[in-house]
């Protein structure tokens, strides 16, 4: 995308970003139009690769839940997944021993208490052999060193220190005593189009910026009760009544939903255009939820090259049909 | 009254809140099943023992056998009484095959297919009276020495027993016993186990007997009026007699009233109405008419009876009129007094038998008879309108107690008569009688099994044999299962085109459940009962009657007729018992005394003013219903009295304590037309509050508890029924049985032959205050999903709808499917018997074409094993005998007698049962599982009759977004709505949306004051649209959609329809045997259908080669040789090219070959067989 400098219609897409925490990010994309917008949304849900268990082999399953619940289950887990990037996927397996398509994992646990016990995503045993993929394990993990049957250690990580309260290990299934299962599983790296496993997020989704602009002097005309009301007509706090210049204010544009009940407000008031609202079509508010297998700003660029691989493919193939018509041309 | 005390005293008065906490004791104390254990407990505890006393005894004497050479005389003969006592039953017991016996519990009978039941023991006495030589002094006879000899308790059958009955193993064991029993604890009971399978005893509705219907009757008819009278008496052991009273036109007029006839059972014609009452021996017309007409002032009642007492005037004595009857009966050819004697016995054991059938009851037959006619008379005068055929107060329900006490009254019946048959013919041949050996208990044991198990009611072989009356319980969601306990059957002919017996009547309030019935043919006949219904199990009259005499009723044979006109008329289940001059203070006692549970709860107190009648019923089968007793405008529960239900921990306070203490009493359908009901407790306080001066101030009686409790089982689950249309809350009632979800605790150790399990069911957000009860939140079927009403991108048109790929991926609507098989064993004759193993090839003969590899060496599949199509399961084979000419060689020992699969499905083997049966033979069970996500084709439905089919799945990214990015799971069309009317559903939504976001349960009773302002403004408080409405991006563009899209959670049903059950094709295939024309049905691959109308179709288009091409070519084309000569099918042999027709060889080339179908030859061959000679000619 660099030639075209000259084109004074050349847009300037732009992020700035707004808010970012462990595992949310929010930005403003600007200079781009829709199609653009729900391009990298779509890509983001649906085409950024992650790792999640896709093949199980049940050794041994005595739980009170079938082995397709369980299988189905583990497959949900969200796995961390940096190393996606250096995995290939299933079908562009090589055959050769370099590429790398599976992570194995084993789940092995006995409840031996007569109390019912948890089987969490703690209890997953990332197999030491493929040291360099051991990054690959669930999101907040902490082996519980449980799985070999030990029948000593229980649920709690192994090095005592207990989870935070808000990062609970994903729960699998319970054990009655006696219940056994044992299970060998296979990570693959996968899609959200193929699996809603595979997607990297919760949701990721873009609300357009509205421009809000108040009519004062239709606005004056309302009493002070009118403007509170007017107020309290929008479900989101989008206007603020200020007490000291008892006038009404634009608070929280960005949480306008374009539901148009203040407009519909005062209509009915018959004081219509008292408030315009006007959504801008090139600025783009992004919420970008993950699931804890990538970062949220990974997420995000990720997909960016995913959009622009595709581009780039895009554009080599439009070249190859040019060629191919310039040639026939010529003759 | 000072201010402070009404403030006091409305601080007492308990709220709506306060009545939901009597409703939990409600079904606390009874659960949804309660009619089913009464109505079984009363047969166990009473019935059965009533019906031993009823024929407890008989006395046989040797037939006179010839001796030669001995002479009869007097002495020492023998006479031989044989005696019934008292009866004992065990708790269900099972008797392995080596006599083992040991305590039976559900979970094994269900498993190992046993039949749940229990032995019965009875006494037994045999005496033997011996005439001896000496004569008594004082009476001139031979003495009598009597000699008896006890058989204590001899086996006499088995009885199934009812589950969670008193004689139930299961009986008074806690939760946590339940479920190490392998129960669920949340089962309700009241079914059978009958060779493994449940069985639910569907009540059957009647008419109720010994009650005098008046009907008039349309033009083509020669009667004008009929009062009709079931009589069955209170024993109920006999059929019911039917007594009519008919007023005839007067000859050549068409509105003039004639003469009134009586029929009387037995007697083939009509008799004038004063010929019976003479023959009753009530001779003088003035005597008559005192019965008849009460009041003598009463000149057009008399007019009326004018003609009646002309017609009889040649009859004035009792002898004539017996003789004038017993001319008209049976007995033909006999003298005189026979005839009277004949007459005589018919008026006492057949006329109106519930009055009495002993000597002496003629008066009160003769008062009884009277009053049909007087009844009559008032309609005819129209005084009162003709009675309701329909009004629920006139039927009469026969639950479990009463159907199986009819059962084993027969079955008693048979074993005493074998048990007669059995000690004649010993004592004839002069053996001593083995009362031990005479009694076959097989009788009750295969009779009462036989009819639980095909649902024929009746003796096997018996005439009036009622079909379907037991059931398979249906097990496909919990709600189901109860309702299925619940359902009440009206047997009147389905193709009875009468829309009367269908519809909802006003007496069918708060009994029977208005939306729950099926559609089609069983529509309205196919009841279910309201959630607080119970029915009567009855008591003996006697108690009452003793009550009556002690408050100053006056005997019928005690008074004159005279006083009658000016008193009420006493009636106890339809008999005429006696009158009272002061009726409302009769009446007050006798409901004080009921409150005070001094009489029996369930006794009905009608009190007919108009009519001057109290009706009082004892008898079992009538609805009744718990309502709040008010007493001056006040209810008599207080504040208190909620309070020690609340602790019911220290106080023990239940329900039974209201009910005894006078607070809620039970009104059956026929008092409730005396009652004043009131709709809510603040009716009452408004009725109270502002009764304006002068205003029409009421009294109410009574007070519905809450008017929700109307609605059965299945209504129940449907939030905001009172915003829907109607049919769809009866569509909704009929698919929440088809619902998936979780349908008892248990499934996994049960073995149902179908069952449906959802992988993540979920409580719903919206909810309604029944739910409770039904333990909906416990078992629930269904999920709540963000529901969008949009159209998007076409594919959710006509009812289908679009799924969210991505939660189906997660789990949405996941479902497990399990299918069992069973095989056993059998004997074959004494010495063989079959054999659970591997068939191999060699030996083996008719083995399937499905693999039988996967067996292990026992014959059993493995569990854990994949299998699909016609794969083999179930190992056996059964031996051949030595010289059967089916065995081909001698090879073959053994014939295949195998399980395979279904051929559509496949699965995975879940889980082997192998244990034995009743005889000791080896029983297998195999379950097979497997997992159903949702795909395009699969049926799914709201809680408000809204189905649909998944039309399309889209992931998540193509699905329209909100700016919350909630995407939805279905979208449903929003052309579902209008012509539907299903207003609820979107009530449902708005209220959702405010649960999710308050974290809150939505409470969407009917009829309560909630309103769709008021969840609006909680949920514009939420933060979102007031209506529930938002702003979607279309996912496939990103652009913004025009419309706001009405967003929020729903309540969805999986329901169990699925396209991998349904789907179907096929090529060439599998053909009938007779006919050579595709098979039918999925199941066995067959062809689709093309119909008539199909062909019709195809006419009209003139495609005359394509139709012949369905219709033959590709179905059962068939080549014949036809002789031209004869036009009949010739002899062809086409290796040799022969053909042979008509016996003349120079005819041979005139054989023509022609194509028809198959089923055309078999025709003309079936013809020719018959004789017709069908030629075929050109």
């Amino acid at each position: 995308m660099s030639k075209a400098d000259g084109d004074p219609r050349q847009r300037r897409p732009n992020i700035v970003v707004q808010e970012m925490t462990e595992d949310t990010i929010k930005f403003v994309l600007t200079g781009t139009d829709t199609s653009i917008a729900n391009a990298l949304r779509r890509v983001i849900i649906a085409e950024v690769p992650t790792i999640a268990i896709d093949l199980v082999e049940v050794i041994e399953n005595s739980s009170c839940l079938c082995d397709e619940f369980i299988a189905h289950r583990l497959g949900l887990i969200p796995l961390v997944s940096h190393k996606a990037a250096d995995m290939e996927f299933p079908y562009d397996y090589a055959g050769d021993d370099e590429t790398v398509t599976d992570v194995p994992i084993e789940l092995r646990v006995k409840c031996v208490s007569d109390q019912t016990e948890d089987v969490t995503s703690n209890d997953l045993l990332i197999n030491g052999d493929y040291t360099q993929y051991d990054t690959v394990k669930p999101v907040h993990y902490r082996p519980s060193g449980r799985a070999f049957g030990d029948a000593t250690a229980s649920g709690a990580p192994a090095d005592g220190s207990q989870a935070d309260g808000d990062k609970h290990p994903i729960l699998i299934l319970k054990l009655r005593k006696n219940q056994e299962i044992n299970m060998r599983c296979v990570a693959r790296k996968g899609v959200g189009r193929d699996h809603a496993k595979w997607q990297p997020v919760a949701t990721a989704v873009y609300r357009f910026e509205p421009e809000i602009t108040i009519n004062e002097d239709l606005m004056a005309t309302l009493t002070e009760e009118e403007k509170i009301k007017f107020v309290e007509s929008s479900p989101t706090p989008v206007f603020r009544y200020n007490d000291q210049t008892r006038k009404v204010e634009v608070n929280m544009p960005e949480s306008y939903t374009y539901d148009g009940e203040c407009l519909k407000w005062a209509e009915d008031m018959g004081k219509p255009g008292l408030v315009d609202i006007r959504a801008k079509e090139d600025t783009f508010l992004f919420t970008v939820e993950s699931t804890g297998a990538l970062p949220p700003e990974t997420i995000v660029l990720n997909a960016l090259k995913v959009l622009d691989t595709k581009l780039e493919m895009t554009k080599s193939e439009l070249d190859i049909v040019k060629s191919e018509m310039d040639t026939a041309g010529v003759e | 009254m000072s201010e402070e005390n009404v403030a006091v005293e409305e601080e007492e008065e308990i709220g709506q809140e306060d009545a939901w906490t009597v409703i939990s004791s409600f079904f606390e104390e009874k659960g949804l099943a309660r009619q089913q254990l009464d109505s079984f407990n009363e047969f166990i505890q009473h019935t059965m023992q009533e019906i031993v006393d009823e024929m407890s005894d008989f006395t046989i004497e040797p037939e006179e056998q010839h001796m030669p050479g001995e002479e009869a005389d007097g002495k020492g003969k023998k006479k031989y009484k044989v005696e019934f006592k008292q009866i004992y039953l065990s708790k269900p017991m099972v008797t392995e095959a080596d006599g083992m016996t040991s305590t039976l519990f559900p979970k094994e009978a269900r498993l190992r297919n046993l039949t749940y039941s229990a032995p019965l023991y009875i006494d037994m006495a045999k005496s033997t009276i011996t005439t001896t030589d000496e004569i008594d002094a004082t009476t001139g006879k031979y003495i009598e020495t009597i000699d008896t000899e006890e058989y204590p308790k001899v086996f006499f059958g088995k009885v199934p027993i009812m589950l969670r009955s008193q004689y139930c193993s299961l009986h008074d064991h806690t939760d946590k016993e339940l479920t190490e029993l392998g129960e669920c604890p949340y089962d309700e009971g009241g079914y059978f186990i009958i060779n493994g399978s449940e069985k639910v005893l569907i009540a059957q509705e009647k008419m109720s007997t010994n009650h005098v219907y008046v009907f008039e009757k349309r033009q083509p008819s020669k009667y004008m009026w009929v009062a009709e009278c079931r009589s069955s008496p209170e024993s109920g052991a006999r059929a019911a007699s039917s007594c009519m009273a008919r007023l005839c036109h007067a000859p050549g007029t068409k509105d003039e009233a004639g003469v009134i006839s009586v029929t009387i059972p037995y007697i083939r014609t009509e008799i004038p109405l004063f010929v019976v009452f003479r023959a009753l021996g009530f001779v003088a017309d003035k005597d008559i008419l005192e019965h008849l007409v009460y009041d003598f002032e009463d000149h057009e009642m008399m007019q009326l009876l004018r003609n009646s007492i002309e017609e009889a005037q040649v009859i004035q004595s009792q002898d004539v009129a017996l003789d004038f009857i017993g001319k008209r009966g049976s007995a033909v050819g006999v003298t005189r007094p026979k005839r009277i004697q004949y007459a005589r016995e018919i008026l006492q054991k057949e006329l109106l038998p519930h009055v009495g059938v002993n000597e002496g009851c003629e008066t009160k037959k003769a008062y009884f008879l009277g009053y049909i006619v007087n009844r009559l008379l008032l309609c005819a005068l129209g005084r009162k309108k003709e009675d309701d055929r329909d009004h629920f107060g006139n039927k009469r329900m026969d639950l479990s107690g009463p159907l199986i006490a009819m059962l084993f009254r027969q079955l008693f019946r048979k074993v005493t008569k074998d048990v007669r048959l059995y000690s004649q013919r010993c004592i004839d041949s002069g053996k001593d009688i083995q009362l031990t050996l005479a009694v076959k208990a097989k009788t009750i044991t295969s009779g009462l099994k036989y009819s639980l198990a095909t649902g024929n009611w009746g003796a096997q072989g018996a005439q009036d044999i009622r079909a379907g009356v037991s059931q398979v319980l249906n097990r496909l969601s919990f709600s189901s299962t109860l309702s299925h306990l619940r359902r009440l059957n009206s047997p009147i002919g389905r193709e009875g085109k009468l829309a009367k017996p269908r519809q909802l009547h006003n007496s069918h309030w708060g009994m029977v459940c208005p939306a729950e019935t099926p559609e089609g043919q069983a529509v309205g006949l196919v009841k279910n009962l309201s959630l607080m219904c119970l029915v009567s199990v009855g008591s003996p009259s006697a108690p009452l009657l003793e009550f009556l005499e002690e408050w100053s009723m006056e005997n019928l044979e005690e008074i004159s007729p005279s006083v009658i006109v000016n008193a009420t008329k006493i009636f106890v289940n339809g008999v005429w018992v006696g009158v009272h001059r002061e009726p409302a203070q009769l009446v007050q006692t006798l409901r004080n005394l009921r409150r005070k549970l001094d009489i029996t709860i369930e006794v009905g107190v009608v009190h007919d003013i108009a009519l001057r009648e109290l009706r009082l019923y004892t008898d079992y089968g009538r609805c009744i219903r718990p309502l709040f007793i008010v007493e001056d405008n006040h209810l008599v529960i207080k504040k208190k009295d909620i309070q020690m239900l609340y602790e019911k921990e220290i106080t023990g306070y239940t329900w039974n304590d209201l009910v005894a203490t006078g607070c809620i009493e039970y009104v059956d359908t026929e008092e409730e037309e005396t009652t004043m009901i009131a709709m809510t407790i603040d009716e009452l306080v408004g009725q109270r509050i502002n009764a304006e001066p002068g205003g029409v101030k009421h009294m109410y009686t009574h007070c519905e508890i809450h008017p929700s409790m109307i609605l059965g089982i299945c209504a129940s689950i449907i939030p905001f029924p009172d915003h829907n249309q109607s049919p769809r809350n009866t569509y909704q009632s009929a698919m929440g049985k088809q619902a998936m979800g979780m349908y008892v605790t248990n499934f996994q150790i049960r073995m149902d032959t179908l069952a449906y399990v959802l992988f993540y069911p979920q409580k719903p957000l919206v909810t309604t205050r029944a739910m409770e009860h039904l333990h909906f939140r416990e078992l629930p079927a269904g999920v709540n999903v963000v529901v969008g009403i949009m159209c998007y991108t076409g594919y959710n048109q006509e009812d289908s709808v679009i799924m969210n790929q991505s939660s189906i991926d997660r789990g949405l609507f996941r479902s497990i499917f399990y299918r069992s098989f069973k095989d056993e064993e059998k004997k074959q004759g004494s010495l063989t018997k079959e054999e659970l193993e591997r068939p191999s090839r060699d030996t083996t003969l008719g083995m399937r074409h499905g693999t039988y590899d996967k067996l292990d060496d026992d014959g059993l599949i493995c569990p854990g094993t994949r299998v699909s199509g016609e794969d083999i399961i179930i190992g056996k084979t059964s031996p051949l005998p030595e010289d059967d000419p089916s065995a081909v060689s001698k090879r073959f020992t053994k014939r295949d007698c195998s399980t395979g699969m279904k051929n559509s499905e496949t699965g995975i083997i879940d889980q082997v049962l192998l244990t034995t049966n009743d005889q000791g033979l080896r029983f297998v069970k195999i379950r097979v599982r497997s997992c159903r996500t949702p795909q395009v084709g699969d049926k799914f439905s709201s809680r408000h009759g809204q189905k649909g089919t998944i039309g399309m799945t889209y992931t998540q990214e193509d699905m329209p977004f909100t700016c919350e990015g909630i995407v939805p799971d279905i979208i449903v069309n929003p052309h579902a709505i209008p012509s539907r009317m299903t207003i609820g559903q979107l009530v449902e939504c708005l209220m959702g949306k405010v649960a999710a976001m308050m974290g809150k349960e939505g409470d969407a009773t009917p009829f309560t004051p909630v309103t769709v302002e008021s969840i609006s403004d909680m949920l514009h408080m939420c933060g979102y649209q007031k209506r529930g409405n938002e702003v979607m991006y279309n996912g496939h563009t990103g652009r913004k959609l025009e419309a706001k899209i009405f967003l929020g959670p729903t309540y969805y049903q999986r329901l169990k329809h699925m396209v991998d059950d349904k789907i179907h094709s096929r090529g060439r295939g599998p053909v009938q045997i007779l006919t050579r024309q595709p098979m039918e049905g999925r199941s066995r691959d067959g062809g689709l259908r093309f119909g008539e109308m199909e062909r019709d179709c195809i006419i009209s288009h003139g495609a005359a080669a394509f139709l012949k091409e369905r219709l033959m070519d590709q179905s059962d084309a068939y080549r014949i040789h036809v002789c031209e000569t004869c036009g009949l099918i010739a002899v062809a042999n086409l290796k040799n090219q022969t053909f042979e027709c008509c016996k003349n060889p120079s005819e041979r080339t005139k054989v023509v070959q022609v194509m028809m179908p198959y089923a055309c030859k078999l025709l003309f061959q079936e013809l020719m067989s018959m004789a017709v000679a069908p030629r075929l000619v050109t």
